[in-house]
């Protein structure tokens, strides 16, 4: 090869490729409003960003896959725990881990509000359905939640109950297994539960869940469902 | 005199601070491995959290390459200009900077001042401090060339590549409200530094330490340099979009990052002919045997890590279950000791000898150190290849969730945190060797 030759593979190559990257760069500018619907991504969402950051979230957890492998991905988070578990797994950490242990990192309750803001945003992103195991997880937890025929099951969903209870194979280990609740225990005891979950097995470790009246009732009558 | 030009004895104290936070890596290296392998108490936990233990890891990382790098540089640049140093007052206010940088940067982690981006966690307005210490080198070092007026194509290779990482960086001082554009722009900084910048950096280096051990002429070695630029960067420019698939970005980012990012290991593989080439037609006797033993494990391991580790998990296809995994780990360590700390060494042990003034020294110790590190790492490498092919399997192919996965992988964590103790020896070993070089015996350099 002559050195002519070389130069041109120098100069044609660079440009080639940086041309490429930079205009592929201009259209996904253009794109990502609608794949990562930045109407949405209010003052709030912004504020729980700043959470993420100043708390280093992500130098344990990864989020779209990326940061450090030590914790769970946070990207479809919003999916599985629901604000409510969301804020109990940040609040009171060493009732949610064995023998990996989650720091207690003393978010104020405002700031909690902004980080679930945060990453309910981030899991509506369109990822190209990454990650493989909350694609399985939406598809099971979809048969009773993400359509939304329920407002018990969404209630499910958004108090965190998959934190330690699972449906259809996916959730948390802590808690039993809710698919066929409903042939196990009628809607009455399923909703004392929901009140006082002692009041049924006096050795539950299960803490209360903060339900209106109203929306025990819904949730208990969709767990009783649930045969 | 052994050193051509007095300036290049400024290069000293940046290896020798460079060596000294190598050790510190690998020690809170071992920490992080035995984090995944022990349960750690909860009141520990709460102090000293495996976030920040990580980020001073990792920044370690950085901050010592770089410093090698920059040292590296110091030594070349003289030699290669045939002129001494802008000045090396600067040089020495420069190292005080970005040394005094570190220290803030390492102990404000410790507290919980961070920035919060993982590899990037260093806080404002230190990231700006950094910006100055670039700032201050690429002066020196683009002044010393204006003057010399005697440009050559490795010299171009490594300033380009210099401002090009200087340049990335400044990605890195904005607050992105989106979290995908975020991402997006954190790989502007990380993936074209080691896929751009600090290829043009190793390829510069490489190429002058191989002119020197080998006499092939600089014009069949610059020919050639040109291509592997050329190679490096129509690969690497374009295959950042291998990071862009699960962000938020367009689909034919799988295309184009695929595409790009498959042919990555090519100049890689060039680069490793071309080394082996000029070892072959060298003219007469190997000036210094360990460096060359150090220049053809860095090719090999190069092209095994970045080459081999990188393509296994690279197509869309793959990466769907490998991706954030620690197959990305396996992957990270192999490729960073290939391609960067195996080059820094090389050139400290050409280096060195001459810094202390020794016209050949004994390598026994230095090749004992050479192959004790390159096996450790590959044993470590292996093992985090096992738990990674685990935890896609369990976690991600079965869906059995995150910490069934983990308690999977714990056995080969404990196997990484013995293993990084062995590499710890190896790189003790090696920092002893380098700051104690000894002249050769007498008995093997008559022979």
């Amino acid at each position: 090869m002559s050195a002519k030759a070389a130069k041109w593979i120098f100069y044609l190559g660079t440009l080639i490729s940086l041309v490429l990257f930079l205009g592929l760069t201009v259209d996904t500018h253009r794109q990502i409003k609608t794949l990562t619907h930045t109407d949405k991504l209010s003052e709030q969402v912004v504020a729980g960003k700043r959470v993420w950051q100043k708390y280093n979230c992500n130098d344990c957890h990864t989020i779209l896959g990326f940061g450090s492998y030590y914790a769970p991905d946070m990207t479809k988070v919003y999916w599985r725990r629901g604000s409510e578990g969301i804020k109990a797994v940040v609040r009171t950490p060493e009732r949610f881990t064995t023998w990996r242990k989650m720091p207690h990192l003393g978010l104020t309750d405002l700031e909690l509000q902004d980080l679930v803001a945060f990453l309910q945003w981030v899991s509506e992103i369109d990822t190209q359905d990454w990650p493989p195991q909350d694609q399985k997880l939406r598809a099971a937890a979809g048969r009773a939640v993400a359509l939304g025929v329920s407002p018990g099951a969404t209630l499910f969903q958004e108090k965190g109950c998959f934190a330690c209870h699972r449906l259809y194979g996916t959730g948390g280990m802590l808690g039993p297994e809710l698919t066929h609740v409903g042939s196990r225990r009628t809607y009455e005891t399923i909703e004392r539960i929901l009140t006082d979950p002692r009041s049924v097995n006096p050795q539950a470790t299960m803490p209360t869940p903060p339900l209106s009246h109203e929306e025990r009732d819904e949730l208990g009558r969709f767990l009783a469902g649930m045969k | 005199m052994v050193l051509a030009y007095p300036s290049q004895r400024v290069a000293y104290p940046y290896f020798v601070v460079a060596l000294f936070l190598f050790i510190l890596q690998v020690i809170v290296g071992i920490w992080l491995a035995s984090s995944y392998a022990f349960t750690m108490p909860q009141g520990l936990v709460d102090i000293l959290p495996f976030s920040t233990t990580r980020a001073i890891h990792t920044n370690l990382l950085v901050l010592w390459l770089l410093l090698g790098f920059m040292g590296s540089t110091y030594f070349m640049v003289p030699e290669e200009t045939e002129r001494d140093l802008f000045s090396p007052t600067l040089a020495y206010v420069q190292l005080a900077l970005l040394v005094g940088t570190g220290v803030a940067a390492l102990t404000g982690f410790v507290f919980g001042w961070t920035k919060g981006r993982p590899l990037l966690e260093i806080p404002h307005p230190l990231d700006y401090l950094v910006v100055g210490g670039a700032l201050i080198f690429l002066l020196n070092i683009g002044m010393t060339m204006l003057r010399a007026r005697r440009w050559t194509v490795t010299q171009g290779s490594l300033l380009g590549g210099l401002v090009f990482l200087a340049v990335m960086y400044l990605f890195n001082l904005p607050f992105y409200a989106n979290l995908s554009i975020d991402w997006y722009y954190w790989w502007w900084v990380i993936h074209l530094w080691v896929e751009g910048a600090w290829e043009l950096v190793a390829a510069a280096l490489t190429a002058w330490i191989l002119m020197k051990i080998t006499g092939v002429p600089r014009e069949t070695v610059e020919k050639w340099l040109y291509v592997e630029l050329g190679l490096f960067l129509f690969t690497g420019i374009a295959g950042t979009g291998h990071h862009y698939y699960w962000l938020g970005a367009p689909k034919y980012w799988l295309w184009v990052g695929g595409f790009f990012s498959a042919l990555e290991p090519v100049p890689i593989i060039l680069m490793l002919v071309d080394a082996w080439h000029y070892i072959q037609n060298r003219r007469g006797q190997l000036n210094g045997r360990l460096v060359f033993t150090f220049a053809t494990g860095m090719a090999i391991l190069h092209l095994v890590g970045a080459g081999f580790w990188g393509f296994a998990h690279t197509l869309p296809p793959i990466n769907y279950y490998t991706h954030g995994s620690q197959v990305t780990v396996a992957h990270g360590h192999i490729a960073f000791f290939g391609a960067y700390v195996l080059l820094n060494l090389m050139f400290f042990y050409y280096a060195m000898p001459k810094l202390k003034g020794l016209a050949s020294y004994d390598e026994r110790r230095g090749t004992l150190a050479f192959w004790w590190l390159s096996l450790a790492m590959l044993g470590m490498t292996l093992a985090f290849s096992v738990a990674g092919v685990l935890q896609t399997y369990v976690e991600r192919v079965m869906g059995l969730g995150y910490m069934t996965a983990q308690a999977q992988m714990r056995f080969w964590f404990t196997i990484l945190a013995v293993l990084g103790l062995t590499l710890l020896a190896g790189v003790v070993l090696t920092v002893v060797d380098l700051l104690t070089l000894r002249p050769a015996p007498p008995a093997k350099a008559s022979a």
